[in-house]
C-alpha cells in the first residue's frame, strides 16, 4: 500500500493521525533527510506537495492519502472522500479591497475553482492564476478581487483586505483511489476504518470494523459537513 | 513554427515496433472473439450529433471532439462504439437472427476536460450479444472478457455489480448517491435504508440485504455468482459512478496488472434508435494488454 502525504501545512497533523491509528510512520530523523520515499511497516509513504496528493491517488500512483478539499475540488479529483479531518480546516474566501470595487478580475491559486464560482454567480470576470501571495493582488490593484484560503484572517487585516463571500469550507481529507478501493478492498476499508477510530471515536458512521477497529454504535452522528460532489461526475 | 515537432494533446504515432506490437495483439485478440462466434462490423469514424443528443449525457457530450461538416449539422469524431452499434444495428436487425454476436475495432477519441485527464486517441476493440436478456448472456460476456485477459496479461480479475441495485437505493434517496460517491454514510440518509447503505460502504453487504430494495437484480446478481469463480469475479455491490449512462443491469470493469476493459448491460439502448433489444458488451483498450 502506497500513501500519500502533503508537504507542508498539514504533513505533522496527517503523520499524527496514521501514527495514532498504529502506523508505523516515518521518524522525524527520517524526514530530515532529502528522501521522499520510505518503507514502513509495510506501508510506502510518500511525501509529495500539497497540490500533487490528488493527482498521485487519482491515477492511481498512490493508493490513498491526505488532501484538502481545496486541492480536491481544484483538481476535480474523482477517488473517493471517506473521511473528513479534524485539524487545518479554513475557509476560502472572495477577498476584494475595501471600498468594494465591481468584481471584473479574480486572482487566486485556484482558477478552476473560481471559474465554478464565477459560473454558478452567472457573474463574467477575468481570471489571474498566481502561484503565492494572493491578496497583494487586490493590495496592488493588480485585480479587483482575489480568491483564497483564510484561516486566522490575519493576513487579511494585516492588508486592510475585505472578505465578501464565502467560496468553500475546506477541510482535509482522507482520500482512496478508485482503483485501489476496487482492488485492495480490505486494505483500503482497514485504512479507513482505523483513520476514523481516531479522528472520529465518537462516530458509528460506516462503521467499519475490518482491523479489529471496533466502533462504537451510539447515537447517529452529526452531519460531517458538505459531501461536496463538483466535479466528480468523470468516470475513470 | 511551434507545431512542427509536436501532435495534438493525447494523439501520437506507432512507428515501427509499436506498430507491430498493436498488430500482433489485435490479431490474436481477434482470434480469440472469433472462435467464440463473434462477427465484425465496422462503424463510421464521424456521426451527427443529434441522434445520440437524448441518451448521452451533456458531460459525455463535451468528452468528443464536435464540429460542423459542410452541409451545416454537427457531427462528432466517434468516442464510444456501443450507441453507435445500436443506432447501425437497430434499423437492419431481424428477430428470427437474434441473438448476435458483433465485435468492432477502431479508435476514439476522448477529450477529457480535467487537468488530471489528457485528450485521448484509443484504439479500442468491443465485443457484444444483441437480443439475449438472459444471465447466460451475462456470464457468457463475463466468462469471454476473463479468457480475452487470460490471453494476454494472465489473470484476471473482473470486479462487477449491477446499477440497479444502487439505482433503487438512490430512488428512494437521492442521499444515497452522495454517500456511496464518497463512501461516506453522512446524517442526511432516511432511517430505512441506513443501515443497508452503512453495510454497503463497510463491504459487509450480501445479496440478501440489498434483494429488498431490487429483487430481479439481486436474483440475477445471485445466479452469476453462483456460475462464476469468485477469485475472479468479484461483486462489489456498494460499486457506483455518478454516470450510469444507458446501462441497465450488470456493470463490469476488467483488470489484469491494471484496468484494461469496461463493459456492462443495456437493455434500454436498442429500444431509443427503433428496435427494442436487450444487449451486453464490452470493450478493451488494446494498448493496455502485454
Amino acid at each position: 500500500m502506497r500513501l500519500a502525504i502533503p508537504k507542508g501545512r498539514l504533513q505533522d497533523r496527517a503523520l499524527g493521525v496514521f501514527a495514532a491509528a498504529g502506523f508505523d510512520v516515518p521518524s522525524e530523523a527520517d524526514l530530515k533527510t532529502r528522501k521522499l520515499v520510505f518503507q514502513r511497516g509495510g506501508i510506502e509513504w510518500i511525501f509529495v506537495k500539497d497540490c500533487d496528493v490528488p493527482v498521485y491517488v487519482e491515477h492511481g500512483a498512490a493508493d490513498a492519502g491526505i488532501a484538502g478539499l481545496d486541492q480536491i475540488l481544484e483538481h476535480e479529483c474523482t477517488a473517493y472522500q471517506p473521511l473528513e479531518l479534524d485539524f487545518g480546516r479554513c475557509r476560502m474566501m472572495l477577498i476584494a479591497a475595501p471600498g468594494a470595487p465591481p468584481l471584473t478580475k479574480i486572482a487566486t491559486k485556484y482558477p478552476r475553482i473560481a471559474r465554478q464560482f464565477l459560473d454558478a454567480r452567472g457573474v463574467h470576470a477575468e481570471i489571474v492564476p498566481l502561484g503565492g501571495s494572493v491578496e497583494l493582488a487586490a493590495v496592488l490593484e493588480l485585480t479587483s478581487h482575489v480568491i483564497d484560503l483564510v484561516e486566522t484572517g490575519e493576513t487579511v487585516r494585516v492588508h486592510k483586505l475585505v472578505m465578501q463571500e464565502l467560496v468553500a469550507e475546506i477541510s482535509p481529507r482522507l482520500i482512496v483511489g478508485k482503483s485501489a478501493y476496487r482492488r485492495k478492498s480490505k486494505q483500503m476499508r482497514e485504512l479507513i476504518a482505523r483513520v476514523e477510530a481516531v479522528c472520529h471515536p465518537e462516530r458509528r458512521e460506516g462503521a467499519v470494523r475490518a482491523g479489529g477497529a471496533q466502533i462504537d454504535d451510539g447515537a447517529p452522528p452529526a452531519h460531517t459537513g458538505p459531501a461536496l460532489t463538483l466535479g466528480m461526475t468523470k468516470e475513470r | 513554427m511551434a507545431t512542427k515537432l509536436r501532435y495534438p494533446t493525447g494523439v501520437r504515432a506507432l512507428l515501427v515496433e509499436e506498430a507491430a506490437r498493436r498488430r500482433r495483439i489485435e490479431t490474436r485478440f481477434i482470434d480469440v472473439l472469433e472462435r467464440a462466434r463473434f462477427a465484425e462490423v465496422v462503424l463510421p469514424i464521424i456521426d451527427y450529433v443529434e441522434p445520440y443528443a437524448e441518451l448521452v449525457a451533456p458531460e459525455a457530450n463535451r468528452r468528443s471532439y464536435r464540429f460542423v461538416d459542410r452541409e451545416g449539422d454537427l457531427v462528432a469524431i466517434r468516442s464510444d462504439f456501443t450507441p453507435m452499434l445500436a443506432r447501425a444495428l437497430a434499423p437492419a436487425m431481424r428477430p428470427d437472427e437474434l441473438p448476435l454476436r458483433l465485435f468492432y475495432r477502431g479508435d476514439v477519441i476522448r477529450c477529457e476536460a480535467s487537468r488530471l485527464g489528457t485528450n485521448r486517441e484509443l484504439f479500442q476493440i468491443g465485443a457484444e450479444i444483441v437480443g439475449d436478456a438472459s444471465v447466460d448472456a451475462d456470464i457468457e460476456a463475463l466468462r469471454l472478457a476473463a479468457d480475452l485477459v487470460r490471453e494476454f496479461n494472465g489473470r484476471p480479475t473482473i470486479i462487477y455489480n449491477d446499477v440497479s441495485i444502487v439505482s433503487s437505493l438512490i430512488a428512494r434517496s437521492p442521499a444515497v448517491a452522495g454517500a456511496l460517491a464518497s463512501k461516506r454514510a453522512n446524517g442526511e440518509l432516511p432511517d430505512d435504508i441506513r443501515p443497508t447503505v452503512k453495510k454497503l460502504i463497510a463491504g459487509e453487504a450480501t445479496i440478501d440485504d440489498v434483494a429488498p430494495f431490487a429483487p430481479e437484480a439481486a436474483a440475477r446478481l445471485k445466479a452469476i455468482a453462483g456460475a462464476l469463480d469468485p477469485d475472479e469475479f468479484v461483486l462489489h455491490l456498494d460499486d457506483f459512478e455518478e454516470a450510469v449512462g444507458y446501462y441497465t443491469g450488470i456493470r463490469f470493469r476488467v483488470y489484469g496488472k491494471n484496468l484494461l476493459a469496461r463493459g456492462g448491460r443495456y437493455d434500454g439502448l436498442y429500444e431509443r434508435f427503433g428496435t427494442a433489444a436487450p444487449a451486453i458488451g464490452f470493450t478493451f483498450n488494446v494498448d493496455d494488454l502485454e
